[in-house]
């Protein structure tokens, strides 16, 4: 997913390239004559599916679960906030599929397959905005710290680096729905499951 | 502009390549880049030097008198955080190097503007005419120290340096969301219109 309106340096593609190039390098056991289409780093393997990366496809696979509930959740409560708090809502609706993206993506450039969605989700019932507000929070925290569990776990480099581009931001939205609710909005200088 | 997303592919490249060392020599001899070594306390020096840069601004925009109160205590609270950030790298860069030279930072608004022209940040703390040149200046070099830890995460190997890597990129990324929301009086489009966040290069 390229940010159309992104400053200078920050193309997706070179990103994707990068981490889909690791993961086939990761993956590479033999040489081909493929050249000029393929990734930057990748020209010259092909992608087998050796064990080692299947930890890697489970971890990813658990992050997409884990946003595929924040999306349903952000789906479900948008109608119940006010406008100002819908608009904003409505906006992290938005890069929450692209983070679902971004994982299919990376779970395919590692050979594997996303898993089915999950349906349905257990949502609870939350008693208007300020319910919504509460169930959300909850779901964002609940992604920072499978994140910042997971992400010193995943390999190679630029797959971490990938990873760290989503959890940076859940960041952003878990700040903002913290000041939504009337808390301060950072918790620490540094980002941890306290928020 | 295009140079430096140059620079940025090579580095990722140069990951996906060190990655391939599994393959046969034939494929690395394919390789375009060589996998170069890339010493941890490097990596976090250069982390450093830029977390330097970042804590100058952020003090001197704090005694320019160009902040609102509404805006004054978020720039302070940021502020001391990225005093934590340069305390918990400082710490680190020590541990992996005892004997070797911990970066100073800037010291003057010249040499502070000078790196900000290197890093092609278009503000300069020399010639900041309100809140609004100064929340954009702290914004533009949040955003150079977010992409600089998301280069560092293609490289960094070590488990501990990568969690206090991505706790201080959030931490970052956080900080550009609430100086995005001064600046756009609460409209998410503008103050976080990003789903993936790498900052700038």
């Amino acid at each position: 997913m390229v940010n159309p309106a992104g400053p200078p340096g920050r193309s997706r593609r070179a990103l994707l390239g990068g981490a889909t190039a690791a993961l086939a390098g990761a993956a590479s056991l033999t040489v081909s004559g493929c050249g000029a289409k393929a990734p930057a780093g990748a020209h010259s393997v092909h992608k087998t599916r050796p064990p080692v990366r299947q930890a890697d496809i489970t971890l990813l696979a658990g992050l997409l679960d884990l946003e595929r509930h924040t999306v349903a959740a952000y789906t479900a409560g948008i109608p119940l906030l006010g406008h100002d708090q819908a608009k904003t809502a409505k906006q992290f609706l938005d890069e929450e599929l692209q983070h679902t993206g971004e994982l299919i993506s990376l779970i395919k450039a590692a050979g594997g397959d996303a898993p089915p969605r999950r349906a349905p989700f257990d949502l609870g019932h939350p008693a208007g905005a300020t319910g919504v507000l509460e169930l959300l929070h909850g779901l964002e925290r609940t992604q920072i710290v499978t994140y910042l569990d997971a992400i010193p776990r995943l390999s190679p480099g630029p797959v971490r680096a990938a990873a760290a581009t989503i959890l940076a931001s859940d960041a952003q939205h878990i700040a903002i729905l913290r000041q939504a609710q009337g808390k301060p909005a950072l918790a620490g200088p540094f980002l941890t499951g306290a928020q | 502009m295009a140079g430096l997303r140059s620079t940025r592919r090579e580095l990722l490249a140069a990951s996906a390549a060190g990655v391939a060392l599994v393959a046969p020599a034939t494929a690395l001899a394919a390789s375009t880049v060589a996998a170069r070594p890339d010493p941890p306390d490097e990596r976090l020096r250069r982390l450093l030097t830029v977390e330097l840069l970042l804590r100058y601004c952020y003090q001197h925009v704090l005694i320019s008198s160009l902040l609102t109160p509404g805006a004054r205590p978020v720039v302070e609270l940021q502020a001391g955080h990225e005093q934590a950030h340069v305390h918990a790298l400082s710490v680190e860069l020590t541990r992996l190097s005892p004997s070797g030279a911990i970066p100073v930072g800037p010291t003057s608004v010249a040499a502070a503007d000078r790196d900000l022209v290197r890093r092609n940040v278009t503000g300069r703390l020399g010639q900041l005419q309100g809140e609004k040149d100064a929340l954009h200046l702290l914004l533009d070099v949040e955003r150079v120290v977010v992409g600089a830890y998301f280069v560092a995460l293609t490289k960094l190997e070590d488990r501990r340096l990568i969690a206090l890597a991505i706790s201080i990129m959030s931490a970052e990324a956080q900080h550009e969301a609430l100086i995005g929301d001064l600046l756009y009086h609460g409209d998410a489009q503008r103050s976080v219109p990003y789903g993936l966040i790498q900052g700038t290069q």
